[in-house]
């Protein structure tokens, strides 16, 4: 079958128009019912656009006007789909290209997860240094003022830090002494402002912009100076390698891979919130291994016993940072505990304080 | 033989689609944006609107869609080029401690509104220039900023007068949209007025909004306010047993309160549909193209159909997964067992059973929302529709150019796109 009929819109007006449709050797003629010709197209430019079933339109490519032709009968339809390769009416084009799109989307995604565990903290590790020192300081104030706003439950202010109660000021120049210490050998290029909060926690962080907090749990758990040293190096690796500026850039990369890229459908959100929340573990895990590291390195430098941090790490189950530690379980920390240990002293230690000073810092929060 | 093509219909609309071709649609949609993590939400945006479209015929022709989804995907790799410094400087202004710090939050919650009012205004561009009938397409003109003001001052409007300046916030609005809108040569025009909506919607509005009233009226009548007002200053733990022995009869107040927001939050769930049906039949009925005017014959027990279609089939899936929960834990756990997995491992398949079973049930609630009340919405919306004059629309000419998909692209990184 080579002609038939169908309804023709020429693209200028939109006016409906009878058409007779004939097919020539190498293009469509359309003309109207007085023979006079409307349209020529070449099979090779004819498309299918979109249409209710049971219709077949056409339009022409790259031909700058919208002009439709439209075609009811299946015999006419079919004639047509077997001389213009576009025509695509069993959708068996369509279904190949509908398979491929499939698997770029499955491919991007894999290579965007994958992006998210290897790029994003390689990407973040490159970044952190470039941001300026000001940005980080005007970064750490806003996040001291919400962490402080955190832990002050009683709203104490200056006295939330230990030391200037009465009773108190020896421990404090205790704490002073062993911090210098550890100071002077890391020789930041920061200024540090450490103390010593109220809080019963184990626990020790040190904010982006040189503000490092040791709970008095800390000093409670510790068996001797040495102990309290590791974990206040083990903060300083975090100063060092500049790990809040680093995870800073790591969340925004992930908010933006996982939140605008990927996980944009009903349900998404939870997996979003589960992916994230895993790539996070393991990035953290790296860099407390880091910060563990540097530790080891500084307290060697510092004349300190090295193997403190790892037995502190012991008794407190790893938790020294706040957070999700169901998968940081006690593997995670006999693993960090080995790789601590793995440094090799090259001195004797000299202990951080004597027992006077060690007793005095005990009672740094009031002595309870 | 002239019997080709059918004798154009005259002055209505009709949609020809079938729902079970919707819901086909849209099973296999949930299932790949699942699978692909959502990167398929731009081809399955494409293939429902080219379904939509295609299946609505005014006045004896069918509408075409001509976005492609590379048109979608585009659009939306540029809005978040334009979003990341956008997103970048927000961050930067919360960490100034003066006053921009301080206000920074509202400051970034107000310009993505607009931003997103913006947005919304450029995607309906694209959609218009997507939208091709009779050989012809629709465009928009208009700036989408100047758009973007109106609708964040109206939304403003709105929310300060608890929703009663609702009605004349969409009628404006639509008036800008409509007035924008052309169909080659052809402008279109919206005559719906606020206070018409105003009028049928005030009862509704009054049912939901009066128990909230009696709710709040109950509770400030009985507390004790200066006993209240120490509490606060001393920004004491122990209010509520400050406070109750003060107040009498607080007990009966909340229990009331509560009974009352209970009844608002059910008129406001059984009024809904109503709500949509006056809406659309008050929208509808505004359109206006040149002389040809446009009446919605939508009836609410239709709309009222709709819904109860949803609440069958959401019904009957609860009940489906429903008897999927027991089997699937029982399945989890044997193969947990049966490998000896470690606690930690246990916890983790546990947990991603949970996240599979929630994503699970989530998508499937959307995807039957998406083909009962959505598709009904549309549906019976144009089936209802009868047109005045259509004689215009054989010699309208062609005009306007093709629009750039970035407006979709930031409505989609914003969340605020719509079909
Ligand atoms: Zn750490």
């Amino acid at each position: 079958m080579t002609a038939g009929h169908g309804i023709f819109f020429d693209g200028a007006v939109s006016a409906r128009q009878e058409a007779k449709i004939a097919l020539g050797d190498t293009a469509l003629h359309v003309t109207n019912p007085d023979g006079r010709l409307l349209a020529e197209w070449p099979f090779g430019e004819i498309e299918e656009v979109a249409a209710p079933d049971g219709v077949l339109r056409l339009a022409r490519r790259n031909s700058g006007l919208l002009a439709r032709l439209e075609i009811r009968d299946a015999a006419l339809a079919t004639a047509i789909d077997e001389r213009a390769e576009a025509v695509d009416r069993s959708g068996s084009i369509h279904r190949r290209q509908r398979a491929s799109v499939i698997a770029w989307s499955v491919a991007a995604t894999v290579s965007l997860v994958l992006l998210g565990y290897y790029g994003v903290p390689a990407l973040a590790e490159r970044l952190a240094p470039l941001v300026p020192p000001e940005v980080e300081r005007r970064l750490g104030a806003a996040v001291d003022m919400q962490v402080r706003g955190m832990l002050d439950k009683n709203n104490l202010g200056e006295g939330f830090e230990c030391g200037a109660r009465p009773g108190e000021p020896p421990g404090k120049a205790a704490f002073e002494k062993m911090f210098g210490r550890l100071e002077r050998a890391a020789a930041l290029p920061v200024p540090l402002r450490p103390s010593v909060i109220r809080r019963e926690e184990a626990n020790a962080i040190a904010l982006p912009g040189g503000r490092i907090y040791v709970f008095e749990g800390l000093i409670a758990k510790a068996e001797n100076p040495d102990e309290v040293a590791g974990v206040i190096a083990h903060e300083l690796g975090h100063v060092a390698n500049r790990d809040n500026t680093t995870t800073l850039l790591q969340g925004a990369g992930l908010s933006l891979l996982f939140g605008m890229v990927l996980g944009d459908f009903v349900g998404g959100g939870a997996v979003v919130l589960a992916a994230r929340t895993l790539l996070q573990l393991s990035y953290s895990r790296d860099v407390e291994l880091g910060a563990d590291r540097y530790a080891a390195r500084l307290m060697d430098k510092a004349g300190g016993e090295v193997r403190a941090l790892g037995t502190m790490l012991e008794r407190i189950g790893g938790a020294t940072e706040p957070g999700a530690k169901i998968l940081l379980d006690h593997p995670e920390t006999k693993a960090r505990v080995a790789a601590i240990n793995a440094v090799a002293p090259k001195g004797t230690p000299v202990p951080f304080l004597d027992a006077a000073e060690w007793a005095a810092m005990r009672r740094i929060c009031g002595g309870r | 033989m002239n019997g080709a093509s059918p004798p154009a219909a005259a002055a209505h609309v009709r949609f020809l689609g079938s729902r079970r071709a919707y819901w086909r649609l849209q099973l296999r949609g949930a299932f790949l944006l699942l699978v692909t993590l959502g990167i398929y939400r731009f081809w399955l945006a494409t293939d429902i609107r080219r379904f939509l479209w295609s299946n609505t015929e005014v006045a004896g022709d069918t509408l075409e869609y001509y976005g492609t989804p590379l048109e979608l995907l585009v659009g939306f790799l540029f809005a978040i080029a334009i979003l990341i410094p956008i997103y970048s400087l927000f961050f930067l202004a919360a960490l100034d401690l003066g006053v921009i710090g301080q206000f920074s939050g509202l400051i970034a919650f107000v310009s993505l509104f607009w931003l997103g009012q913006y947005a919304v205004f450029r995607a309906r561009r694209y959609r218009l220039t997507r939208t091709i009938y009779r050989g012809i397409r629709f465009h928009q003109s208009g700036a989408p900023w100047r758009y973007a003001f109106r609708a964040t001052a109206w939304w403003g409007l709105t929310f300060l007068t608890l929703g009663l300046a609702y009605p004349f916030q969409i009628a404006s609005l639509e008036r800008y949209k409509l007035r924008n809108t052309h169909y080659g040569d052809l402008s279109g025009r919206f005559e719906g007025t606020g206070w018409r909506l105003f009028l049928r919607g005030l009862p509704l509005w009054l049912a939901v909004i009066i128990p909230i009233g009696l709710a709040l009226g109950s509770l400030i009548a009985t507390i004790n306010f200066t006993v209240l007002g120490d509490a606060l200053a001393e920004n004491a733990d122990d209010i509520l047993s400050r406070l109750a022995p003060a107040s009498p009869g607080l007990a009966i107040a909340v229990v009331f309160a509560l009974a009352m927001v209970l009844v608002a939050f059910l008129f406001g769930l059984i009024l809904y549909p109503l709500f949509q049906a006056l809406l659309v039949r008050w929208w509808s009925s505004g359109l206006r193209f040149g002389a040809l005017a446009v009446v919605s014959r939508l009836r609410t027990g239709q709309v009222y159909g709709a819904y109860a279609r949803f609440i069958a089939w959401a019904l009957l899936f609860c009940i489906a997964l429903g008897l999927l929960i027991a089997p699937t834990m029982f399945a989890v756990d044997y193969i947990t067992t049966r490998i000896g997995a470690s606690p930690v491992m246990r916890e983790l398949l546990g947990t991603a059973a949970l996240l599979g079973g929630y994503v699970f049930a989530a998508l499937g609630f959307s995807t039957i929302y998406r083909s009962t009340v959505i598709f009904s919405l549309w549906q019976l919306g144009m089936n209802a529709l009868e047109l005045s004059d259509t004689s215009q629309l054989e010699t309208v000419k062609a005009a306007g150019t093709p629009s750039s998909a970035i407006g979709e692209g930031l409505a989609d990184a914003l969340h605020v796109g719509g079909l």
